[in-house]
């Protein structure tokens, strides 16, 4: 077993931990405590991330992007969520469509998609699949249920398809330049037999952004409603084949679903990572009751217990990546590190937040934004479908759609 | 013998506080307008109609003008009251709680009869309490005396005529902003004793800050401060605030303030706006599983989310058996002394066991909703950030339950 990173993956770790440290962080509060939904974002700290490599880190190299294998991107992304695990998740969101793109995409599409993406420092990609009654349907629909599922309607015309419908909480909904939309060109059969992948060009008639939603944690990323009214994409948009579409996207061998996995886990061991540091800064700074904080003894073992599930979880992680690299069978460990890391993350953020306690009829805020943050994987990464969903895996009787609008 | 009926006063008062809650309080409370901004007023309308409904008076006796419940009432009351509205709730919660200990056994029959009118009176007459934080730390002192290394927070004077001039601060005082009456502890300069002075709001020298932004500035150490309390409060600053000595508290008196009596009532009291709280994320989660159909059935009916309700119902409960236990502690001190109760701190342990069981209970509350859960125009997650404040807030943290083990060991201060 060799545990060492090579001399590429430090490169990006130092890039990541230096670019999170110096640029990320000093924005990451503020971003966080804009009242108004739409302004938490911020361009300038994607553009610069963007012009570090960030944006477009799995891109592979074929194509002009920098490649990086599994392993570094886990780290990537752990090492930015530690600056602010919300925009840390607006660049590795990209990363999820890189991955399908270079899998599933023509040569064509990859010349029309691909090239511009790798361009334009402002050009971010989302997947539109949740529908305000397909949430927990996606995930795990029941089989054979035509009712079940995303819903959004695409009929042929010609060379064309026309899309109606809605989505909901859709990452980069309001910032981004290319969305994959689920739609359903066959209601008659079920959601894995009867639907297919769009790509969608932000500008496109009858293509609109409705709302922003406003978040409790990961404010700065945003999800919108996207609201398609008669909106015609050309047949050249389809992602693989029609009626294929959960085949286009799911089970792949580069990414997709299982990168979602590992995002979610990858994630949160950068946030894990910042919720240590600060207890352990402030237990060491700090005294309660006329003693260093972390000379009591409930603190030490508080600290204990985060030290242990944190580094618990980054292994899994890492062998995740590593498994994934070395381009094996999928097998359910992705899944089951990104269920564990709801665990660990609340845990741990929450444990942060005891060791600091209340000053007055005040919480450190930052405190309390990891704790925010942390609870949207309960319903990304560890609800009980999304736990369910992993056993099936386990059981390799169920072949699953994607893991939905992470 | 062991009877949990309600009287049939107290299922009415219950029965009356869940229909303001729910004809009132909710829409208020919970319209997304509310919900959404980060700034948090105290909804101040209808706080004087829980007032008009005598909530604010509760637990003064009959003969004082109030209704006499006793502490079980009380947290009945204030439960159903907080699954409307915590902040309501909490500020609720300590005047009628400061009411009782001022006018049933503090002040003196003078000192009743000039404040106690104008209290009845008034729907917006809030009562404060501006304690000396010796037991701020409370379990962190585990096995020691408290430390002396923390100076009092006000010091009084006596004056030549007999006035006493008060000076000092405290951080935060719980219902200070909305105030008519602040009942402050500060530390004799002459004597070394603690002394209990009325400080009426508007006396010269007295200032009450509204803690109501959501983020303070930065402190010293460079952290950015997030709001984190329930119901009113803010800072109370004493300069040269002059008072007559009319206005001091006998010694007896005092101890209505600082006495295990008064621990075991504020202490039942808070654990039961906590449940509410709880119990308002319960109710909605029950009410939405039942109405969304995922996977071809309403989720109530999916073996998953029955789980996650079966434990917030079952930890309800619990927290509400032990409130209610300790609620009745209060109202028979004489049970202990007899042996019916066990020699442990039973509120604490209701707060404690109340602030983690709920806890637990709106983030599964919050988990039945999916994505909505962390909506801001939802409840969900405002009652999740809301249960997080009880946890490590308003008087309790990690270390409150070594209160426990203290008792469990025998231990006693000295000095309390």
């Amino acid at each position: 077993m060799d545990f060492s990173l090579n001399e590429e993956q430090r490169h990006w770790q130092a890039e990541a931990r230096r670019f999170a440290e110096e640029e990320i962080r000093p924005v990451s509060l503020r971003q966080d405590q804009m009242p108004d939904p739409f302004e938490t974002w911020n361009w300038d700290i994607i553009e610069k991330g963007s012009k570090l490599g960030f944006r477009t880190l799995a891109v592979p190299k074929e194509w002009g992007g920098p490649g990086a294998d599994f392993v570094t991107q886990a780290i990537v992304m752990a090492e930015l969520a530690r600056g602010d695990s919300a925009i840390s998740k607006a660049f590795s969101q990209n990363w999820k469509w890189s991955h399908l793109i270079a899998r599933s995409c023509t040569k064509e599409q990859k010349e029309r998609f691909l090239k511009p993406f790798l361009a334009d420092d402002r050009y971010l990609m989302g997947r539109g699949i949740t529908e305000p009654n397909a949430g927990s349907d996606n995930r795990l629909p029941p089989p054979d249920a035509p009712k079940a599922g995303f819903r959004l309607k695409a009929q042929r015309d010609g060379d064309e398809w026309i899309l109606n419908g809605e989505k909901c909480f859709i990452a980069n909904g309001s910032v981004g330049s290319l969305f994959f939309v689920d739609a359903r060109t066959n209601p008659e059969v079920n959601v894995r037999q009867g639907g297919t992948l769009f790509m969608v060009p932000k500008g496109t008639p009858g293509f609109r952004v409705g709302k922003v939603f406003n978040k409790r944690g990961w404010r700065f990323y945003q999800n919108a409603e996207l609201i398609f009214e008669n909106c015609r994409i050309p047949h050249a948009n389809v992602v693989g084949e029609v009626n294929g579409g959960t085949r286009a996207s799911a089970g792949d061998t580069t990414g997709g679903d299982i990168f979602g996995d590992l995002e979610l886990a990858a994630n949160a061991v950068g946030v894990c990572d910042d919720a240590i540091e600060m207890a352990m800064t402030f237990a060491r700074t700090h005294k309660r009751a006329g003693r260093a904080v972390i000379d009591h003894q409930i603190v030490q073992l508080k600290l204990n217990e985060m030290h242990a599930l944190t580094e618990a979880l980054r292994s899994y992680v890492m062998r995740v990546a590593w498994e994934r690299d070395q381009g094996g069978a999928i097998g359910a460990n992705a899944g089951l590190a990104m269920n564990l890391s709801t665990d660990i993350i609340q845990k741990v953020t929450r444990l942060n937040m005891d060791i600091h306690g209340a000053e007055g009829c005040m919480m450190n805020a930052r405190v309390d934004k990891l704790v925010r943050d942390a609870m949207v994987w309960t319903h990304l990464a560890g609800d009980t479908v999304q736990r369910v969903k992993i056993l099936k895996r386990l059981q390799g009787t169920h072949k699953t759609p994607s893991a939905g609008a992470h | 013998m062991f009877d949990l009926r309600l009287s049939a006063e107290q299922l009415e008062f219950r029965d009356t506080v869940r229909d303001f809650v729910k004809n009132e309080v909710k829409p208020a409370a919970l319209h997304p307008s509310r919900l959404e901004p980060f700034e948090k007023p105290l909804l101040g309308e209808l706080l004087d109609y829980a007032s008009r409904m005598g909530l604010r008076t509760l637990s003064l006796s009959e003969a004082a003008g109030g209704a006499g419940a006793d502490t079980l009432t009380s947290c009945i009351v204030l439960e159903e009251l907080a699954a409307g509205d915590v902040d309501i709730a909490m500020s609720i919660a300590l005047t009628q709680g400061l009411a009782r200990a001022l006018f049933e056994s503090g002040a003196s029959d003078a000192q009743r009869s000039a404040l106690l009118p104008a209290f009845m009176d008034d729907h917006r007459y809030h009562l404060a309490l501006a304690a000396n934080a010796a037991h701020a730390d409370r379990g962190w002192h585990y096995h020691r005396e408290y430390s002396d290394d923390a100076p009092p927070a006000a010091t009084a004077a006596r004056q030549a005529n007999g006035d006493w001039l008060l000076n000092g601060s405290f951080a935060f005082v719980a219902n200070a902003p909305i105030a008519k009456l602040l009942i402050v502890q500060a530390k004799d300069d002459a004597g070394g004793t603690c002394i209990t002075v009325l400080v009426p709001a508007g006396t010269p020298g007295l200032e009450a800050t509204d803690a109501t932004a959501a983020f303070g500035g930065e402190t010293a150490g460079g952290r950015t401060l997030a709001r984190w309390h329930h119901g009113a409060g803010g800072a109370v600053r004493l300069t040269n605030c002059r008072v007559p000595a009319a206005n001091v508290l006998s010694a007896d008196g005092a101890a209505a303030f600082s006495d295990a009596a008064y621990a075991m009532r504020a202490d039942a009291h808070v654990a039961a706006v906590n449940l509410g709280l709880g119990r308002a994320a319960y109710e909605a989660a029950v009410d939405y599983a039942k109405i969304r159909v995922q996977g071809g059935r309403p989720i109530v009916q999916h073996q998953s989310i029955g789980g996650i309700l079966a434990d917030i119902a079952i930890k309800l409960e619990l927290a509400r058996n032990a409130i209610w236990k300790a609620a009745w502690a209060a109202d028979n001190p004489e049970a202990a002394a007899e042996g019916a109760s066990v020699a442990l701190p039973l509120h604490t342990i209701a707060r404690t066991y109340t602030a983690e069981a709920m806890h637990e209970a709106t983030l599964g509350a919050a988990e039945c909703f999916g994505a909505m859960g962390v909506m801001r125009d939802m409840p969900l997650q405002k009652y999740v950030h809301d249960a997080f404040v009880f946890l490590n807030g308003c008087g309790h943290d990690s270390a409150t339950k070594l209160e426990v083990a203290e008792a469990l060991a025998g231990y006693e201060r000295e000095y309390v």
